[in-house]
């Protein structure tokens, strides 16, 4: 039986017809644009507005835009300066602190009070919810004296204070509005008391800001224009976006892409300081590596100026101890580990591992990949038998939390200049996160960690984080890399703008070049 | 052919096929190593804040049981919370699903009046060198993986050459067209090749059907033959094809979402299933098994109105 | 189909045709290749050697080398067994089990068909990356995995190609005509609407094989954790992504040697066609 054209034409063009009307979509009208955007592209994503539930990258770029602090750090030589606390008293026994503030406002126009401070920093504190407690640790209580005075109370006294309250999640939320709407006041349109406000929050899509009228600030944001986060996954869309035009600023360039970036005359490519380090996680709570002979064993092996130079095309320093480069108090003189393969094999040998299985999780960046593969190779060639598995970062989490694993490359970094944060994260078995998963302990290093704390003089400080950093790398809490400036693109018609260490953007001392 | 009796049991079947999707997307998605809770929280929380929250959640309750919630939510009209943006997972869908339509529509545009005109050229003369060179052409077409095709395309056309946007979806239906032609141009050069060798395989073998033969016999000229028997003749599987790469379309958009920055249900599902957030993936899954069921509808409908011996 | 007699034409002589001799030519040579990589490889292509990163090609290196020191040519070569299995084995099964299901559930139509439908439908509705993300939580990275995924998707193409050709071939008169003379369903199926249907479906197997074969291309750039081992070409692509500015050729090189196996599969899907073509008609 013969089929006729005219139905398939018929049936062809109710097709293009659908398909017409598919495309069409609901028609959008071209909304006013603001006179002129700042666009920052990152692969982080903005996943809640609310301070207290996360401590992940996107989201601690974005609280440092939305919500005060009280203090603010001098860009140059990081001393506190007044926030919303306009000034401080400390007592004697370094125990109370007393924080005048400031007349401001939330970006609805009510007042900032001492029983909203009071109400924020108790619930990173206490609330069973708080994603990151620990720079307040310290804190015994926080009381409100009257409208504008906050007391803080400590159980012991605690050197870094004052710095940690510059954190992120320090910010400052208002009271009244959260304890009314309670998580709805986060998902849309939060009270800010911060330099910019939220215009419209587009979840895995992008963040739009602008600047926060009651801002206590006088003068800040420089620049009226509105902010755009935006939340790009690859690299290479995001280089592609920059070379067009279509952002402003790129963050987290990958290292293969700097020199490129580098020849473009209209982009600022810069290699900004951080507090980042790259290192080896390694498990000691299983074979091989509870053996510290075949930890000791698998840090000779590894040539890490070699692969720092190999990796990050010579933009990073080769890392010597286990803390980052960036926090004050780092041996810059230790000499590390040295790359001795006779030496490892030896050590290998008396360990009496030889030849066990080492499973190495990798993440999936370019990066990521070489590394493993480079670990890899130096590892089989003294005798450790490595394979690679191949993970996303849920599964990877998973894994590290359950010892699922032998060895991973992974990085962290400090939100402070301080030492004191990155100790207890990294090598202190016993202050929570068992040295970042390895399950390290050391009781003489977690010792010295709690007198790090508590001593007030320098000169004192510096021996013991001196001796901290000693130990620990000599004991192979983590294998260290390589420590990664924060390398992000900028376009040249921004001046002023930058990411600091502690991973906040200048924008309120951006202002657009004409 | 009865087309409403037709729509009223498809659409009672799509509930059986809902009810399979929510099972299997729910086993799926729980089974996978990671959790959500600790994903959004951060590498620095303490395991008791997150079994707090996970129990806050019901999220350590036996799966069985968290199914059944799940159900009973779903029978109220209820797809849930995204667990990381605490913002309903419909209103998510709502808004990502435009791009992903529009982007489908659009490919749809370019890949089927090009399959056709290339499969009729390569099937008029089988093993000519027109239809040698559109194989060829065909087979790098496939054979150049989507992203890099994507990321060249989108160096060459986009940055050196400046005609068009490299990322995102533009305000406006002209400004949709200008911001997804790159990415649809780039979905469509993997898909007519797909759809080209289907159809020109069978345009090949009508030419050899006895109804052809008799045609010829009764003296009608080959051009007529071919448009008028041979072609109509020819479309049906290639259009069930098309109805199994449209469906695939919709849920596999990722990639070119991805290269191009597309806010479409590509990008909301990657960044789901990285972030484990359930409700999403599950949520989704619902509506690619609807929109499944809809264009296989479609196609069922239009091959029993091209071939009316088809029985729907 | 001149056939009108419900009997079986014998295949006569099988004289090659052109396509099927290019065909042979590719698809052997790279079987060959995957054979006996090791003999023809000059490195060992997971040798990673830090000092020789992302060399040009050159006398020393013909392929140059990747991001971690490895001979891309020794790699291709490796990869091509990877690949072939990979093509064959996402391609097979598939095609299989998805000409089956669509043969009786075109056929017999009815509830067969309205229940075969719905598991169509099931399938296909089913993202393809939640389904790979599951069964790697689950069963573990590797390549048998990765095929059983695509497996548990690709059949429906197969299904949904041969149920349409079924559903016009049962009507045509030669099967009316095999039914009246009594002929069982089975011997219908096989001798006489199978051979007439199989033509597209050959054709998108061939088209199948390529993007099965690089379906871990996608796997490695959106970084699921799902991919097969190292060396198969479409990871090769995907890793060498990120480096294509500084080195071009870790991309080219798989990349040419998945379009030069495209076109192998392209010339078979050619052949079988013209021997089924040449084995229906008279």
């Amino acid at each position: 039986m013969r089929l006729s054209l005219s139905r398939v034409g018929y049936a062809a063009m109710a097709v293009l017809g659908a398909a017409t009307l598919l495309a069409a979509g609901p028609g959008a009208t071209p909304a006013a644009r603001a006179a002129e955007t700042i666009r920052i592209a990152s692969p982080y994503q903005t996943t809640t507005l609310d301070p207290m539930r996360s401590s992940t990258a996107g989201n601690i770029e974005t609280y440092g835009l939305l919500y005060g602090h009280l203090l603010l750090s001098d860009p140059q030589s990081g001393a506190p300066e007044p926030g919303l606390a306009k000034s401080w008293d400390i007592s004697a026994d370094g125990l109370t602190y007393t924080f005048h503030l400031r007349d401001a406002e939330f970006s609805d126009g009510s007042p900032i009070t001492a029983a909203d401070v009071v109400f924020s920093l108790q619930r990173i504190h206490s609330d069973k919810k708080s994603a990151y407690p620990a720079p307040l640790s310290a804190v015994d209580t926080i009381t409100a004296s009257g409208d504008k005075t906050v007391v803080i109370k400590l159980k012991t006294p605690f050197a870094p204070f004052l710095g940690n309250l510059q954190i992120w999640n320090m910010g400052i939320v208002s009271k009244a509005d959260v304890t009314r709407r309670g998580a709805e006041a986060f998902t849309k349109v939060p009270l800010s008391s911060g330099a910019y406000m939220v215009k419209e929050w587009r979840p895995n899509e992008k963040l739009t800001l602008v600047p926060n009228p009651h801002y206590w600030r006088k003068g800040y944001p420089k620049s009226a224009a509105t902010v755009e986060l935006k939340e790009v996954i690859s690299p290479e869309t995001r280089l592609a976006m920059l070379k067009a035009g279509e952002i402003d600023v790129m963050r987290a360039v990958p290292w293969t892409q700097i020199d490129e970036l580098k020849a473009l005359g209209t982009v600022d490519m810069k290699l900004e300081p951080s507090t980042t380090i790259y290192m080896t996680l390694l498990n000691d709570r299983r074979e091989p590596f509870s053996n510290p002979k075949a930890r000791l064993a698998a840090a000779y092996a590894i040539d890490n100026k070699a692969m720092t130079k190999a990796l990050t095309r010579g933009y990073g320093v080769p890392a010597n101890t286990t803390l980052p480069n960036g926090v004050n108090f780092h041996d810059d003189d230790y000499p590390g580990i040295p790359h001795d393969i006779a030496k490892a094999r030896e050590l290998l040998k008396e360990s009496g591992m030889a030849g066990h299985e080492v499973k190495l999780l990798a993440h999936s960046s370019a990066t990521d990949q070489q590394t493993a593969l480079l670990l890899q190779a130096q590892w089989q060639a003294i005798g450790l038998k490595t394979t690679i598995v191949n993970v996303d970062h849920g599964a990877w989490v998973d894994a590290i939390h359950k010892g699922d694993y032998d060895a991973t490359a992974y990085w962290w970094y400090n939100e402070t200049s301080d030492p004191d944060l990155a100790v207890r994260w990294a090598v202190c078995g016993t202050c929570g996160s068992h040295s970042y998963y390895t399950y390290y302990e050391n009781p003489k290093v977690d010792e010295l960690v709690e007198q790090g704390t508590r001593e007030a003089d320098p000169a004192k400080r510096a021996a013991i984080y001196k001796e901290i950093q000693k130990i620990s790398t000599e004991e192979v809490a983590q294998i260290p890399l390589y420590y990664a400036p924060n390398a992000t693109a900028y376009s040249k018609r921004l001046k002023g703008l930058r990411l600091t260490p502690s991973l906040q953007w200048t924008l309120e001392d951006t202002t657009i070049v004409k | 052919m009865n087309v409403l009796s037709a729509l009223v049991r498809r659409l009672l079947q799509l509930i059986g096929v809902m009810i399979g999707i929510a099972i299997v997307s729910f086993l799926m998605v729980h089974l996978a190593p990671g959790d959500p809770v600790s994903l959004l929280a951060g590498d620095r929380t303490n395991p008791a804040v997150i079994a707090g929250i996970r129990h806050q959640y019901g999220l350590d309750l036996p799966l069985w049981r968290q199914f059944i919630v799940y159900v009973g939510n779903l029978m109220h009209g209820d797809i849930g919370r995204s667990l990381r943006f605490q913002q309903p997972v419909a209103e998510l869908i709502v808004r990502f699903m435009w791009p992903t339509l529009f982007l489908t529509g659009y490919v749809l545009c370019l890949a089927i009046p090009s399959t056709m005109a290339l499969a009729v050229i390569a099937a008029r003369r089988p093993g000519g060198f027109a239809d040698q060179t559109i194989r060829a052409i065909g087979i790098v077409g496939l054979a150049i993986p989507v992203f890099w095709l994507g990321i060249m395309m989108s160096r060459l056309f986009g940055v050196t050459l400046g005609w068009f946007p490299v990322s995102g979806y533009g305000v406006g239906v002209g400004d949709h067209l200008y911001h997804l032609f790159l990415p649809a141009l780039s979905t469509t050069i993997w898909l007519v090749p797909v759809l080209t060798q289907s159809l020109r395989a069978a345009l090949i073998d009508g030419t050899n059907a006895d109804f052809v033969t008799a045609a010829r016999a009764q003296g009608a000229s080959e051009r007529e033959i071919f448009w008028k028997t041979i072609l109509p003749n020819s479309v049906l599987p290639t259009l069930n094809l098309l109805g199994v790469m449209v469906a695939f379309l919709i849920g596999g958009a990722i990639i070119v979402e991805i290269v191009y920055a597309v806010p479409g249900l590509g990008s909301l599902m990657i960044g789901a299933l990285l972030g484990r957030d359930y409700y999403v993936v599950q949520g989704l899954a619902l509506v690619f098994a609807m929109a499944t069921v809809a264009v296989t509808l479609i196609v069922d409908l239009l091959t029993a109105f091209i071939d009316p011996r088809v029985r729907v | 189909m001149m056939n009108t007699d419900p009997a079986p034409v014998p295949i006569r002589s099988f004289r090659p045709t052109v396509s099927n001799a290019i065909a042979i030519a590719i698809l052997g040579g790279w079987l060959i290749v995957a054979l006996a990589a090791r003999q023809l490889a000059p490195y060992d292509p997971d040798a990673v050697d830090i000092l020789n990163m992302l060399a040009p090609p050159g006398a020393t290196h013909w392929f140059g080398t990747d991001q971690v020191g490895r001979d891309v040519f020794s790699r291709v070569l490796f990869a091509a067994r990877v690949d072939v299995f990979l093509c064959v084995s996402g391609v097979l099964p598939p095609l299989l089990i998805g000409t089956g299901m669509g043969l009786v559930s075109g056929y017999f139509g009815g509830a067969v068909d309205g229940l075969f439908m719905r598991i169509y439908d099931l399938f296909v509705a089913f993202p393809f990356f939640v389904l790979v993300l599951a069964i790697v939580g689950v069963l573990g990275p590797g390549l048998v995995n990765f095929i059983i995924a695509l497996t548990l998707v690709g059949w429906v193409s197969y299904a949904r190609l041969i149920r349409a050709q079924v559903l016009s071939i049962r009507e045509t008169e030669y099967v009316q005509a095999a039914r009246c003379l009594g002929y069982s369903p089975a011997v219908i199926v096989t001798r006489h609407v199978l051979p007439n249907a199989i033509g597209p479906v050959i054709a998108y197997a061939m088209s199948d094989a390529v993007l099965v074969m690089l379906a871990g291309a996608s796997f490695g750039f959106l970084g699921m954790g799902a991919q097969p081992p190292n060396a198969e070409w479409g990871v090769m692509i995907a890793d060498g992504q990120a480096f294509v500015q500084q080195a071009w050729w870790i991309c080219l090189f798989p990349g040419l040697a998945a379009v030069s196996l495209g076109l192998g599969f392209a010339f078979l899907g050619d052949g079988i066609g013209q021997i089924q073509r040449r084995q229906v008609t008279a």
